[in-house]
């Protein structure tokens, strides 16, 4: 496209030391069942262009939604401008970008059907069904669906000479039904999270078996008993639970800029700072996380990052021990590491691209082990099946998380629902106590599309997963 | 600017062949001057258009937004909305899109706020970096410029316009083990002082040193407006009449009872110009002055336009934050209080149990231990699980209101009691 290259040729005119542009369109159709009332059937389209320039150690950036000569030159000038601006107070002595070559590639998401080009009215019924499946039981009093699908077209120029057509889609339903009985209330959800996939994802999940599940299980947990004091037990954690908690604990305190204090004001900081690295125990033994960019249906697979750097695969924690983080090419160099590892990614074209999680997961056990053998080896603990309340500090230590089912274990088998569970642990005593991960047979990934992050905030994806895995000696009790 | 949002209602009425439709047309110009580690990292400058139609025939609806203002793209806009609502199934719930309302009279934002130019920015955050540095810091935070004009036409007749400014300012200053931070925003950038507020900062962080761990359990806290402002953005996500007529939230049959504290109001107000108002919401329902709760009695709650019909009430929603405050200083507060802590701000607040009203979250940004009337040392943070609306019955003393944001005017709190469930390590 002749705006890239008009784009590029402006910057580099100006003296830029760097520029990229994305010229990006981001398609976002949302279907939003509360009941069996549409509250929201929409399709949204946001379709512009951000400029980067890096300037004697300094960014400026800028964004437009006018697509002329006129108006791509004025953007890369109004960055150059806003570049000279922050080199009037440069971070240090200065940023400097990472080592990075040139690439010409295209990337797309594997898909089978493309979902924008299934019928709304499949949709829809698709979704009233399961809502009716829900409503059906009489305790079931509400009963919501969210249906996303997006898709993300994008071009990428840099001034390295980068030329990439890159285009992710993802697709996300959830849906949740809240059981009232009594004096209470309590909701049951299933939630798989995105995954970069097509329509035949959808096709392949069995919906209303799993709603009829779920309507179940939101009427026992409604029903069941609470638990008491606080005591040190065993946690069974299942893999869409953990993806939850290694988000929290293990994917924002390795995001570099971090790490190195640049959320300081706003998310916050770090407990993983850089003087850890190789040596300090995150986990136990058996702990594993990869960083996987190329993971297959993953919400950050997406070719390239928004600094043009290709996806990769890393240990962040390896045989226990914090290896690496989630770098960019503006804060790699800080820790002197050559390369970025391609962790750069902006939501919408005016937005400034920001260290983001990559697809990250706990490498499942190496020794052939099933949930129900994990099971039957604890003599009194709580299982927990996916994610409820959640809130850790700002430094990313201490933490408190729910979940969203609750079952008690005695003598290896579970024996009755709970409601109203917590626990409490921080990082690291409860990557450590982890002495048990089922096998790759029960690996299973949970896509976030809601992480937010950034000031202006923005929304970014990334995939977790897992396979169960059991958790010695953590705080859990009913709130008291 | 607002005749070509305007003339955007003109071609959308004339293309729109739906029984009925709702256009709402954003414009907003924003700059953001992000700092970290006392230098910029991030300098962001555009304008960003958003151009939403909702459409319905008979009682099906679509809806579509795009973000280019040219008429091929409002003609696309159109035939996608239709296309989204025709072959849509109906929905049971639709209320039919607003008439003719009366507005007040547009406000013309502050020039100081509109005419606030990049270089300005840069020369405040020089100011926090110099401050921050004298004291052998690192500053991080960000300074906003934020311009927001909207357009709403609807085809039973409503047609508004409104535009605001505002400025904001965050900062988080950090040494060794001492953290804190002061934010605000303001509409009027000529009655925002950067000297003020470094002075605040400055006073949180002096106060903050060697912090020392103290037991979790109920103590008095004096909770600064900050902190209070926090915690009611997560009081109003919940306070909606019909989840608790459904009985999933804690205000199930509670309309015109006392539920909270005697002591504690809430209002949003139009009547008081230091504090923003939108002149009618998305649903082109007009703001005006309305109590929602009045000295412990819920008088109000948020209900959409399809649930206000069903109970007959008129629809209304949450759009800016009164608080009534008192009188009572902070060194008032002490010497009633006895003993307790000094909350700055909270944090990563969520909910445990949405019936029971019972939320978590944390401290942040400085806590002080009290005992005797006086402030003796700073103390690491804590955990919380709290029933909110339960903790305004323990309000033992209201500071006077101060702007925490533009929209919010709250005073400090002094509750008894509040549930610390845990220390954090720092």
């Amino acid at each position: 496209m002749k705006f890239l290259d008009i784009a590029m040729e402006k910057a580099r005119s100006l003296g830029a030391d760097y520029a990229d542009i994305r010229i990006q369109k981001t398609q976002t159709e949302i279907i939003y069942l509360r009941n069996m009332s549409l509250k929201n059937t929409s399709l949204h389209e946001l379709y512009g262009y951000g400029i980067r320039v890096f300037k004697n150690g300094a960014w400026g950036f800028a964004h437009s939604n006018v697509f002329n000569e006129d108006a791509v030159v004025k953007t890369v000038e109004r960055a150059y401008a806003l570049a000279t601006q922050s080199g009037r107070l440069k971070y240090g002595d200065g940023l400097k970008l990472a080592t990075e070559r040139a690439y010409i590639d295209t990337y797309r998401t594997p898909w089978c059907i493309d979902p924008f080009t299934v019928p709304l009215s499949e949709k829809v019924e698709m979704m009233l069904e399961v809502n009716k499946t829900l409503l059906g039981y009489e305790a079931i009093k509400r009963a919501m669906f969210m249906l996303e699908c997006t898709k993300d077209e994008k071009l990428f120029a840099s001034t390295l000479g980068s030329r990439l057509d890159l285009t992710n889609l993802y697709i996300e339903p959830a849906f949740t039904a809240t059981a009232v009985t009594g004096d209470d209330s309590q909701s049951r959800s299933f939630r798989d999270g995105g995954v970069a996939a097509g329509w035949e994802y959808i096709n392949n999940l069995n919906l209303i078996e799993k709603a009829e599940k779920v309507a179940e299980e939101a009427i026992m947990k409604v029903n069941a008993d609470s638990l008491g004091a606080e005591e040190r037990r065993t946690l069974v954690l299942d893999p869409i639970h953990m993806s939850l908690t290694m988000h929290e604990s293990v994917g924002h305190p390795t995001e570099l800029d971090r790490v190195l204090g640049w959320e300081a004001d706003f998310a916050g900081i770090s407990f993983a700072t850089p003087e850890k690295l190789s040596n300090f125990q995150y986990g136990s033994k058996i702990v594993n996380f990869v960083a996987d960019n190329t993971l297959p249906c993953g919400l950050a697979t997406a070719g390239y990052d928004d600094d043009g750097v290709p996806n990769q695969k890393w240990y962040i924690v390896k045989d226990g021990i914090l290896r690496e983080y989630g770098t960019t090419r503006d804060t790699a160099p800080l820790l002197n590491l050559g390369m970025s590892r391609g962790c750069n990614r902006a939501t919408y074209y005016f937005d400034f691209p920001i260290n983001r999680i990559p697809n990250l997961y706990l490498e499942p056990g190496k020794v052939e082990l099933s949930p129900n053998e994990l099971i039957a080896d604890c003599d009194d603990a709580i299982y927990i099946e996916g994610q409820g309340s959640f809130s850790i500090d700002q430094h990313r230590v201490n933490f408190q998380f729910g979940g969203d089912m609750f079952w008690e274990i005695k003598k290896g088998k579970k024996v009755r629902p709970l409601k109203k569970l917590i626990y409490k642990s921080n990082n690291p005593e409860f990557w450590n106590s982890v002495d048990a991960i089922c096998d790759q047979r029960y690996f299973r990934t949970f896509g976030v599309t809601n992480c937010g992050k950034g000031q202006p905030g923005q929304r970014g994806r990334m995939t977790h997963g897992g396979a169960t895995a059991r958790f010695r000696n953590i705080r859990v009790g009913g709130s008291q | 600017m607002r005749d070509e949002l305007k003339k955007t209602g003109e071609i959308i009425q004339k293309l729109c062949k739906a029984d009925d439709f709702t256009l709402i047309v954003s414009h907003n110009q924003d700059i953001h001057t992000r700092f970290a580690q006392n230098g910029i990292t991030q300098h962001i400058d555009g304008k960003n258009l958003q151009i939403q139609l909702e459409v319905a025939f008979d009682n099906k609806t679509g809806s579509a937004s795009v973000n280019q203002l040219d008429e091929d793209s409002l003609k696309n806009l159109v035939e996608k909305a239709e296309h989204i609502a025709l072959l849509n199934k109906p929905d049971p719930e639709y209320v039919p899109s607003e008439k003719a309302h009366p507005l007040r009279d547009l406000i013309k934002p502050s020039a100081a706020t509109l005419e606030l130019q990049v270089e300005q920015l840069v020369d405040g955050i020089e100011k926090c970096i110099k401050n921050a540095q004298a004291k052998e810091a690192r500053a991080s935070g960000i300074s906003e410029r934020s311009i927001v004009k909207k357009y709403m036409l609807t085809k039973n007749g409503f047609e508004g316009y409104d535009e605001n400014a505002s400025f904001a300012h965050s900062m988080t200053i950090k040494k060794e083990g001492i953290e804190t931070k002061v934010s605000g925003s303001v509409t009027d950038y000529a009655q925002f002082s950067m000297e003020q507020m470094i002075e605040q900062l400055n006073n949180q962080f002096d106060s903050l040193k060697e912090p020392q761990t103290m037991e979790k359990g109920k103590l008095a806290v004096i909770m600064r407006p900050q902190a209070v402002v926090q915690w009611l953005y997560y009081l109003i996500w919940t306070f909606q009449m019909r989840e608790a007529d459904e009985g999933t939230n804690p205000y199930t049959d509670q309309m015109g009872k006392q539920f909270f504290g005697e002591n504690f109001s809430l209002r949003s107000v139009v009547s008081n110009p230091k504090i923003s108002a939108p002149l009618f919401n998305n649903n082109g329902i007009p703001t005006k002055d309305i109590t929602w709760i009045e000295n412990g009695i819920i008088k109000n709650m948020q209900a959409d336009r399809y649930y206000a019909r069903q109970k007959e009430i008129e629809p209304a929603s949450i759009f800016n934050i009164y608080i009534e405050g008192g009188n009572t200083s902070e060194e008032e507060m002490l010497q009633k209080a006895g003993r307790g802590v000094i909350l700055n701000n909270l944090w990563y607040i969520r909910p445990i149990d949405m019936k029971k009203g019972e939320w978590t979250g944390l401290t942040r940004d400085g806590v002080l231990y009290f005992e005797n009337g006086k402030i003796q040392h700073a103390v690491t943070n804590f955990r919380w699980n709290e029933i909110l609306h339960d903790a305004t019955k323990r309000i033992l003393a209201l500071g006077p209101m101060e702007q925490v944001e533009h929209n919010a005017f709250v005073p400090s709190m002094l509750i008894d009691n509040f549930n610390f469930v845990d220390v954090t390590t720092f």
